[in-house]
């Protein structure tokens, strides 16, 4: 019986696979499309149903040439993109590491009461902190700059639930005989815990890179300057009304992420599993 | 004695940045926030923001759809992904291709896939050429209560591989011979699902269940995405309330809103305990 239900399961494999990367695929088809080829899929004009076409008629780097040299204004979207998230993920990963390391393995009065108070913070979704970070935010002058979502993004309690799970896989013994060694903390720290925890390191840095790379609700709201937008924001805009390069721009802005993701795809499953299995 | 203090400072000097950040971001912002829903201008007012708030018909509406999409959405995810673990669990050995496949939703940005919704989902879009080829007619998934379906579907879509990950994570952990002597003892496929794998895996449950909760409330992205500054009233949920109100600069309101949310999510929360410890210690 087990041999004949493998075929079937392969099948349903392969159907699992497809829809998952489905939009992906169209999506990079579409981008070697030329402008008229996509005009013409997408029937602006008479009231025929959209074709979703997976295969060029014609291999055309048309999009791209647009994209890169022709308007400068969304590279430089591209380019704010990047700015607001590579601090807020180096930030965010150092900090976690260093408090997950304290809450994990040191002992001191109160622990876990503000640990607890930690994960409510986590909890609380952007809606809710969005509108009292526009108060501190206005107070402190920091409106309309980058800084205003970098650092609101930088400190979230989320990293610091992650990484103390994987540090407390570490054993204390191993803390314990390099503190007899005379190890300071800071080389505990730096020397066994960081090494150790590079599974949930590379996912917490990938989760906040998507996570800040997609922001759109903060870049909304605290940049009155719209030349400031990410590219995540103006996208957007670009696919109500410039359908000749929004496939391009839409495979642009999803490189990065893909990068780091195939950077990290081995290490980013090992926080989660204690066997190799999956 | 010396040690322990050592201990302490350093705990202190690990923690100060985060606590720093998080004081400033988001616990100062939370007092401030509900201190302004107290007031209109400079005058106290108790309650008034709030009692305005649920007269309020925009308000009212988000917070219908919030909730129905959370209690559809969020069960119908960890169903979905539960079922796509076990299936990826009966195989002895996959290929890492079909593993990534399931993750690549949340690696893609939201704003990347616009396109490929709307393409498939538009009023003239390929979905409706295929029911209308069938013979079924069109629907307006733009403008009815599918529009609530398709939010579904993405956000299921989308967050689906990251649960799956870690649903077989928790599966695996649970020990063979478990397993097989349950099997010996009689048990089905099904019986051995419901009454050891679910039981065994419950802090994973609950830890998807927060994952999917904080998801959740990250559909705002995919919905501004899809449907604009004004969704049709079918997705019109709190943060687009949120930020509607933003641009009228009504602060109070806002700051009502955001206390109001706030107490529906740890009520949810409490709802969730409650039900996980129930399950734990019958009786």
């Amino acid at each position: 019986m087990a041999k004949i239900k493998k075929p079937i399961k392969y099948i349903g494999l392969v159907l699992i696979a497809a829809v998952f990367l489905f939009p992906l695929i169209f999506m990079l088809a579409s981008s070697f499309m030329s402008s008229s080829e996509i005009s013409r899929a997408l029937n602006f004009m008479d009231e025929s149903f959209k074709k979703v076409k997976l295969i060029p008629d014609m291999f055309s780097a048309e999009q791209y040439y647009q994209v890169f040299f022709r308007r400068p204004e969304y590279l430089q979207r591209f380019w704010n993109s990047v700015i607001i998230t590579l601090p807020t993920t180096l930030i965010q990963v150092v900090v976690s590491a260093m408090a997950a390391f304290a809450f994990a393995k040191l002992r001191f009065p109160l622990r876990d009461k503000l640990f607890f108070v930690y994960i409510i913070l986590l909890i609380l979704p952007i809606q809710v902190t969005l509108v009292p970070n526009y108060i501190v935010l206005d107070k402190l002058g920091l409106l309309n700059t980058f800084a205003s979502v970098i650092l609101p993004g930088a400190f979230s309690a989320f990293g610091i639930c992650l990484l103390r799970q994987s540090i407390t896989y570490i054993s204390d013994s191993s803390i314990e005989a390099a503190r007899m060694d005379g190890a300071s903390y800071f080389m505990i720290f730096t020397r066994i815990i960081l090494p150790q925890i590079r599974g949930g390191l590379v996912t917490l840095t990938l989760l906040t890179f998507i996570d800040s790379w997609n922001n759109i609700e903060q870049p909304m709201i605290y940049f009155s300057d719209t030349a400031m937008y990410p590219l995540s924001v103006s996208i957007s805009d670009i696919a109500q009304n410039d359908f000749g390069v929004v496939y391009a721009c839409g495979v642009m802005f999803l490189i990065p992420p893909i990068l780091i993701y195939m950077y990290g795809e081995k290490d980013i499953k090992s926080p989660f599993t204690s066997a190799d299995k999956l | 004695m010396a040690r322990k203090n050592r201990e302490k400072l350093t705990a202190a000097l690990f923690i100060l940045p985060s606590f720093a950040g998080i004081m400033v971001f988001y616990v100062i912002p939370y007092v401030l926030c509900f201190v302004q829903s107290l007031f209109v201008g400079n005058r106290f007012v108790g309650l008034e923001n709030y009692v305005g708030l649920f007269s309020n018909y925009t308000f009212t509406l988000a917070l219908k759809n919030t909730a129905v999409f959370t209690v559809i959405a969020i069960p119908l995810l960890m169903t979905v992904s539960f079922l796509i673990a076990l299936f990826l669990c009966s195989f002895e050995k996959i290929n890492t291709f079909f593993r990534s496949s399931i993750l690549v939703p949340v690696v893609v940005p939201v704003s990347s896939l616009i396109v490929v919704w709307q393409v498939l989902f538009e009023d003239n879009g390929a979905v409706n050429g295929l029911l209308s080829s069938l013979g079924l007619g069109t629907v307006e998934f733009f403008n009815s209560w599918l529009s609530m379906a398709v939010v579904i579907l993405v956000y299921v879509w989308k967050y689906c591989g990251f649960c799956v990950i870690l649903f077989t994570a928790g599966l695996a952990s649970i020990s063979e011979a478990y397993i097989e002597s349950a099997r010996l003892d009689g048990a089905g496929a099904f019986k051995i699902v419901t009454k050891i794998k679910i039981p065994n895996i419950t802090p994973t449950i609950f830890f998807v269940f927060l994952m999917a909760l904080i998801y959740s409330f990250k559909i705002y992205r995919e919905v501004f995405a899809l449907f604009g500054d004004y969704p049709n009233e079918n997705v019109y949920f709190i943060q687009n309330f949120v930020n509607n109100n933003y641009y009228n600069l009504n602060y109070p309101r806002l700051s009502a809103a955001a206390i109001v949310l706030s107490a529906f999510i740890v009520v949810l929360l409490w709802v969730f305990f409650r039900f996980e410890k129930k399950r734990n210690y019958p009786g």
